[in-house]
């Protein structure tokens, strides 16, 4: 896994994903959770540290799960208070549930078997045809490394702030919405012209070492696709045929739309 | 040696510590399971108009020590005390220490936001719950304090020259008229002259107003010249903590924790190792002219 | 040929108040000469605000001249065709070692500079493993510069420069912001890299003790240089720098208090041991 190249992982991601959206029935899923728990285990990713990785969507999950378990109407189930479970409902919760599961898992991971790095490489590479429309593609791009760069950079100085600005006796918790915000007036000013700053000097520091746009680049570490991505491609061309011809013959279900 | 010198120091300042560590223990989190120690069982302490030296190499747990004894990070053990009283108990309004407590931070100019130098330095009291009026003439006289011109007052604070804004941001301190005052290397980026100036407003900071000074600095010469104890921290511990000369006395604790000893008292003890009959408790260039000098003409050199 | 050749090269900008009206013109750097021969280590000091950034940044194509014009290996910056060979001849450190780190890894950010000339892949793979030796971080090629020092960050940064085959880098206040350890770490890299790869350096500092083992010292003030010469020179004119906001190393202070109050020891003693000599001459005679 973490020794594909990382455009096959983004368009191995990606299908993935489109596959849970189209079709919405139990063996498509099945299929798909099967697909997903091989990935994982060839991933050498510790099963219980995947799991950990969904408790930030956990809230988002049981909201969902809740509101389409209680709205949506249909054959009744049973109820209590205003409330009314049907068997659509649960139906619908269901598959919801699975495909979110699946999907935060899947992009999961995909990054944590690739370095962003390589990731930003990649789309850089895999978005190249939208240059015809004059999309500034390699710009993207280099945005998109130098965000992932800084983004630590900025939080601890934001951190930093806001403990200086507490030792001057800011207070960020009490008050109302409004002296809330306005709390955060020291902070966020500050904040901003230190990434002025930096970006400035950044800037100044990639013009010295000669950067001069996308073009006549070089790489240190070029894309190549070897076996493995070959391997990769077609298991996935495997998938999707397997996952077209249940999801439209097996149960005759017409596909869901986007 | 310690006790006697606490001694000392307690019939200096009649009553109590004015800041008291007691078996400090800081921890943190990374994403592995055990949590990392970055201080461990640290105690002293500082007594009401000290000049304090603390000294430690990046990474050496001095920085957080600092915000350990504002109330800005929460030790898992051990406490500190402000003037007797237990600055983590519940109840402790740590708001206000942090005004009788000043820390500046390194780069305090990072921290710089209001529309005017004026209305910048005013932050700190008002929020300290000073009415305007009352925080306005503190902050004018601030300003004044740390050696800002008049013509600064209403200028923004990110117009200013470096060394400029260095002074406006300790003036932001300052306002809330802290008894202690914490620099984290105050004189990181001045030029030599700017460095002077800067320690020796500082130091009348402690000889007019009674403040108490905690300085910290890579600079021994600095430390040297202005502090009257130091504190050596490594790797999460306090190793050494005593008068200035002792500190220097303990050459390799100093050296092994990734530091030095003023250049000019490693050229008295040379003098001394090369027979010349020398006092070897040096560690100012201007101590050491004057006995140089005294050597000489005690045995008629010059 | 000189490495370096600026000539009378003055710099001016305009500043403006909040309203952007013209508010006055500051000149930064005031008609400035000097050359440097390949091979040299230069050392310019300076007061907050005398220039010296602003006059570094010339050397590297970054600014421009308003008059005057600055040569590199013997390419005027004025020349567009030649910008990137002479920012490749030319190399620049900065002083944050935050803001000049681009890469997300140690070996991307040391392969950027090439990557951006159009070096060949399997060139590219030499010279970072090569730079990365030069600086001692061969170790961390892959790790990520947020988790190293202060002072690997600036190795790192050197080995990026490096990687671009310099016949001279230019550091700007390079340990500014980095302490004791990671400076000496630094300085030696620098003092390396100019006695074993002939790379001519130009070190922009007030950190005197930096200056002592530099061939020849320039002291900027308010755009001008104020004064040329050895360290030996230029510290021996102890009150002159300290006129210009600048002080001397502690063993040439103590040197020069002995002098004046009538030891009889030489001019321009810059290190503790040539003073504790200097000194121990005079003892013998006591006895």
């Amino acid at each position: 896994m973490h020794r594909l190249d990382p455009r096959t992982k983004i368009v191995l991601t990606f299908v993935y994903i489109l596959s849970l959206f189209i079709f919405e029935n139990p063996a498509v899923y099945a299929v798909a959770a099967l697909f997903l728990i091989i990935e994982i285990i060839l991933s050498r990713i510790p099963i219980l540290y995947m799991v950990k990785g969904l408790k930030p969507v956990a809230f988002l999950l049981a909201f969902t799960v809740a509101v389409n378990l209680l709205f949506t109407g249909g054959q009744e189930l049973f109820s209590f208070w205003i409330f009314t479970v049907t068997i659509e409902g649960i139906k619908r919760s269901s598959y919801l549930i699975g495909r979110l599961i699946f999907l935060v898992l899947a992009s999961n991971l995909m990054t944590l078997t690739t370095a962003p790095v390589s990731l930003t490489n990649a789309l850089e590479y895999l978005m190249r045809p939208l240059k015809l429309f004059k999309v500034p593609v390699h710009e993207v791009a280099m945005m998109m490394s130098i965000a992932l760069r800084f983004i630590p950079i900025l939080v601890d100085e934001a951190n930093k702030i806001m403990k200086a600005q507490m030792a001057r006796g800011a207070d960020f918790d009490s008050g109302n919405i409004i002296k809330k915000t306005k709390s955060f007036v020291p902070i966020i000013i500050p904040l901003f012209v230190s990434a002025f700053r930096r970006a400035n000097n950044l800037a100044q520091a990639m013009e010295a070492r000669c950067y001069n746009g996308g073009e006549g680049r070089t790489r240190l570490n070029p894309l190549k696709y070897r076996r493995g991505d070959v391997v990769a491609y077609v298991l996935l061309v495997i998938y999707a045929v397997l996952i077209v011809l249940m999801g439209c013959f097996l149960f005759k279900a017409p596909p869901v739309a986007l | 040696m310690k006790t006697e010198k606490v001694n000392e120091l307690n019939e200096l300042n009649t009553d109590i510590p004015i800041l008291e560590a007691k078996h400090l223990v800081f921890e943190y989190r990374t994403g592995a399971a055990k949590p990392v120690r970055a201080v461990y069982d640290v105690s002293f302490s500082v007594w009401p108009g000290e000049f304090i030296g603390l000294i430690g190499h990046t990474g050496s747990g001095k920085s957080t020590l600092l915000q350990l004894l504002n109330a800005l990070e929460t030790p898992a053990s051990g406490t500190v005390y402000f003037k007797g009283q237990d600055i983590f108990e519940k109840r402790y309004d740590r708001k206000k220490l942090r005004g009788k407590v000043g820390l500046v931070f390194q780069y305090p100019e990072h921290q710089l936001f209001a529309e005017t130098v004026f209305a910048d330095v005013c932050f700190g009291p008002l929020n300290m719950g000073v009415d305007r009026k009352q925080a306005e003439l503190t902050a004018y006289d601030t300003i004044k304090q740390v050696g800002l011109e008049d013509e600064c007052f209403y200028k923004s604070p990110f117009d200013l020259s470096g060394g400029q804004k260095r002074r406006a941001a300790i003036a932001g301190v300052l306002a809330m008229k802290p008894e202690v005052l914490i620099l984290d290397e105050p004189t990181a980026g001045l030029d030599p002259k700017g460095r002077d100036e800067l320690l020796d407003m500082i130091a009348s900071l402690r000889d007019k107003e009674n403040m108490t000074i905690i300085l910290v600095s890579h600079s021994m010469e600095d430390v040297a010249r202005y502090a009257d104890r130091i504190m050596v921290m490594n790797e999460g511990r306090l190793i050494l903590d005593d008068t200035v000369s002792t500190v220097f006395k303990h050459r390799q604790e100093i050296k092994t924790a990734g530091l030095s000893v003023p250049e000019v008292s490693e050229i008295v003890a040379e003098l001394s190792a090369a027979g010349l009959p020398i006092r070897d408790d040096i560690f100012t260039v201007d101590e050491a002219a004057e006995e140089i000098l005294r050597v000489l003409k005690e045995y008629r050199v010059i | 040929m000189p490495i370096v050749d600026l000539k009378n090269v003055t710099f001016e900008y305009i500043r403006r108040d909040n309203e952007g009206n013209v508010d006055g013109i500051t000149t930064a750097v005031d008609g400035v000469s000097l050359k440097v021969v390949p091979g040299e280590f230069i050392a310019v000091l300076g007061a907050n605000g005398s220039g010296k950034s602003t006059l570094a940044k010339h050397i590297n194509a970054l600014l421009f001249p308003t008059e005057g014009a600055v040569y590199v290996d013997g390419m005027n910056t004025a020349d567009e065709d030649k910008l990137l060979e002479i920012r490749s001849a030319a190399g620049m450190i900065f002083q944050n070692p935050d803001d000049q780190i681009i890469g997300q890894i140690v070996e991307e950010d040391v392969a950027f500079g090439p990557e951006n000339l159009g070096v060949p892949t399997e060139e590219i793979r030499e010279r970072v493993s090569d730079s990365l030796n030069a600086v001692g971080m061969s170790e961390y090629g892959l790790r990520s510069p947020d988790r190293l020092s202060g002072g690997q960050k600036q190795r790192v940064s050197i080995a990026s420069v490096i990687a671009m085959k310099p016949k001279c880098i230019i550091m700007d206040e390079p340990t500014a912001m980095i302490d004791p350890e990671g400076r000496r770490e630094i300085l030696e890299t620098a003092h390396r890299l100019n006695k074993e790869e002939k790379i001519t350096m130009i070190l922009i500092t007030h950190y005197m003790e930096e200056v002592v083992d530099a061939d020849r010292v320039f002291v900027m003030d308010k755009g001008k240089v104020a004064m040329s010469g050895t360290p030996a020179e230029i510290f021996s004119r102890v009150s002159e720098l300290q006129e210009l906001r600048l002080t001397v190393p502690q063993a040439t202070g103590l040197a020069y208090k002995l002098k004046m109050a009538g030891v009889p020891i030489r001019d321009g003693i810059l290190t503790g041991d040539e003073l504790v000599n200097a000194i121990m001459k005079l003892w013998p005679v006591a006895k």
